[in-house]
């Protein structure tokens, strides 16, 4: 449910979380998701509830926020345009929004990709692709808490494979 | 990523992993397909440190796709930027923009073979150590052969080496020192074997899996040895074809054509076919010119070039006006070994800045600009002074259509851009290029632009990209040096040019003269022969090291 409800006419669409709760959503939010929004011009306009088994209540909260809030951004081009992958700045506030723990994270990235919310799966990966930068193997398996299942041969090996860059 | 999926189509559960120190892992849960979403965002360092983190992460941050995606940020996208007509044509499509289609790519097309999948990480380090002269040496040493020099060639990643103690030998230049074939030199030991006195190589067949290495001897006769890659057999296909009785001195291949010069002067183009049995090859003899003005060096090239053949000659001359001046002489063949055409160009008018396009683009500075050593603005000064003269022959010349190189003992290189049309041949521009602070020897062109140039003593090796100059030079601004790179091979950290110095130089100098008084330039340990050549990934040195021996030196660069 939304938190401050904006003054909206259009119709309403209520989806239903994995754990079972109703949300209810303006459609023309609920269609920054290309998957919801697929579905509806096939279904035509029908009055259901939507099933979102996979996701839960508070990360789909988490996700209609951020819809609403992008709701006017122009739409993707679809094209990846490389410019817009060269940088990882990310606007000021989707970087509050994203400043959640990893679980809640990484189930937004999972939504987002699920839902196919091409402008939130950027944003999420750029946040973690931040979390990534600059820092060094340790730091990252730290930080991520990946194991390593090198053994110390080939992690050596892999050392000296890549030092060809490291006087960038 | 599929753009439409049915709500009821879940992906499986993934377990969450756990950590000995009960933490979650997260990040694994993720798909590689979003791993790899997360990973293009990254830039390159943060790609490699990525690798280091586990198994999974290994592969996934070395995906190909990914390092094209950087190869195409880092090498083509800037170039595409720099170069005045890419600017024009793809500017217009308002951003240069990444495109998974290597053809749309400038000049990558070598990189996109059909069917063969490219390693861009591999790739962009080679690029990336060429950039910076970051490689590997290994040395071969040679007793020189009593007679005559050893020949040597590089081919296809495998070099050719040939005298007539051994006969000729193919190495792969992947593992220097491992001899892949040899064959003796004649078909019979009972003949007695002139020396070889040139060698050229070029692919030849279906799948450019044969190699046609071609020898000249003193005696004027020719022998062509086919090396078979695949199974590294040498099928001497025919020897001893009779020749004009002189030495050739120098030839170029381009199966099934031969361009060679022999000792006299006399510049000839053969064609070689193939007899019935498929065993023996007959020379057929297309044109032949007597060429009595033509000074060394001098350089042969054959090329296709569409429906032609176009065999030239570059060689070195002496001009009353501008000093030593080099002339193109290009015969032209339909592939039925039909003369099309014969022409000639000469540097001449472009050292005099006539015909260049700058004439018409340069600065008011630069009308007073007169000839001085060192300025750099020697391009863009006037008639009646010529821009570039040398009052010394060239020590080398290299010609791969359309860039045109001669290193010099002053220090320079100068380069020309030869143009070659359908109506006419003409060279329209010229520089000097600074960056080498010894006399330099030999100097290797690639048609991609790409040049080697080495010190007489060899120990100053560096790297031209000259295509950036070509569009530089058809504008205000000179090329600058800088945009050479020395060769700094990782494991060898200098100790032949500390070895070098002047103290031992004096010394040994002496030693030298006295060896071999005919030779110039002899006053180092060593002495450049010359650069034998270079390809995508390795550059092969000829050193002549000490009395009796020969080094062959391989720079690799992956």
């Amino acid at each position: 449910m939304a938190d401050t409800p904006a003054p909206y006419s259009g119709p309403m669409l209520t989806f239903i979380s994995g754990d079972g709760v109703h949300i209810e959503c303006e459609r023309d939010v609920a269609e920054r998701s290309l998957l919801i929004k697929n579905m509806l011009e096939d279904l035509g306009g029908a009055n259901e509830e939507i099933p979102i088994p996979n996701v839960n209540e508070a990360v789909l909260k988490k996700v209609i926020e951020w819809c609403r809030h992008h709701k006017n951004d122009p739409p993707s081009t679809g094209e990846e345009d490389d410019s817009r992958r060269k940088t990882t700045d990310i606007d000021e506030w989707d970087q509050k929004f994203t400043q959640v723990d990893q679980e809640m994270l990484f189930e937004i990235i999972l939504a987002a990709n699920y839902l196919d919310i091409k402008g939130l799966l950027d944003v999420g990966c750029k946040t973690v692709a931040n979390m990534i930068k600059g820092k060094s193997p340790e730091e990252i398996r730290k930080t991520f808490n990946i194991q390593n299942d090198f053994t110390p041969e080939e992690e050596d090996q892999i050392r000296r494979e890549n030092e060809w860059a490291e006087d960038r | 990523m599929p753009k439409r999926r049915n709500v009821e189509d879940l992906p499986p559960p993934k377990r969450l992993r756990m950590t000995p120190n009960g933490h979650l892992d997260h990040i694994s849960r993720l798909s590689d397909e979003l791993l790899l979403h997360i990973l293009s965002f990254l830039p390159l360092p943060s790609l490699l440190v990525c690798q280091q983190l586990s198994r999974r992460f290994h592969v996934l941050a070395g995906d190909s796709e990914l390092w094209k995606r950087q190869y195409y940020s880092r090498w083509v996208r800037p170039r595409a930027r720099r170069l005045p007509n890419a600017r024009r044509a793809l500017l217009s499509r308002s951003e240069i923009e990444y495109s998974p289609r290597v053809s749309t790519w400038l000049d990558h097309s070598h990189l996109a073979k059909e069917g063969v999948a490219t390693n861009w990480k591999r790739q962009y380090r080679l690029r990336h150590n060429w950039s910076r002269g970051a490689c590997q040496v290994t040395e071969i040493e040679f007793p020189q052969p009593l007679r005559r020099q050893m020949l040597v060639t590089f081919c296809a990643g495998i070099v050719f080496t040939a005298d007539s103690d051994h006969g000729l030998r193919a190495w792969a230049a992947e593992k220097p020192g491992q001899c892949l074939a040899r064959s003796p030199l004649a078909k019979s030991p009972s003949r007695s074997l002139p020396a070889p006195t040139a060698m050229a190589a070029a692919t030849s067949g279906p799948q450019q899996s044969l190699i046609d290495v071609t020898i000249g001897f003193e005696d004027g006769c020719l022998g062509v040895y086919t090396l078979d890659t695949t199974n590294f057999w040498i099928e001497t296909r025919f020897a001893y074809v009779e020749g004009t009785g002189e030495a050739i001195t120098a030839m170029a291949s381009y199966s099934p054509f031969l361009l060679l010069v022999s000792q006299h002067k006399v510049l000839s183009l053969y064609e070689t076919i193939t007899d019935e049995d498929g065993w023996s090859l007959t020379p057929r003899l297309l044109t032949t010119l007597k060429a009595d003005t033509i000074l060394e060096p001098i350089s042969l090239s054959v090329r296709a070039a569409g429906p032609k053949i176009v065999a030239s000659i570059v060689y070195s001359f002496y001009h009353i006006g501008c000093g030593w001046s080099l002339g193109i002489q290009e015969l032209q063949f339909g592939l039925d070994g039909q003369q099309l055409s014969s022409r000639l160009a000469t540097t001449v008018d472009c050292q005099y800045g006539i015909m260049s396009p700058t004439s018409r683009s340069r600065s008011k500075r630069d009308y007073r600009t007169t000839y001085v050593v060192g300025s750099g603005n020697e391009l863009n000064t006037r008639p009646p002074g010529p821009s570039i003269s040398h009052y010394e022959p060239p020590t080398s010349v290299s010609y791969s259509h359309p860039y045109l190189l001669t290193s010099h003992a002053d220090n320079t290189l100068t380069v020309y851009l030869v143009v070659s049309t359908s109506t006419s041949l003409s060279v329209t521009s010229c520089q000097r290029l600074w960056g080498h602070t010894s006399s330099v020897s030999a100097v290797q062109v690639s048609d991609r632009g790409k040049a080697v140039s080495v010190s007489s003593r060899g120990d100053d090796i560096r790297i031209w990209e000259l295509e950036s100059l070509v569009s530089s030079l058809g504008g205000h601004r000179a090329f600058r040096d800088g945009n050479s790179i020395r060769v700094s091979p990782g494991n060898r950290a200098d100790q032949r040019h500390d070895s070098l110095d002047l103290v031992s130089e004096s010394s040994q100098g002496q030693l030298n003269a006295n060896r071999s008084s005919s030779v110039d330039n002899t006053y180092g340990l060593t002495r450049m022969h010359n650069c034998v050549g270079f390809d995508d990934e390795r550059v092969l040195l000829l050193r002549e090291k000490e009395v009796g021996t020969q080094m062959l030196e391989l720079y690799d660069f992956t």
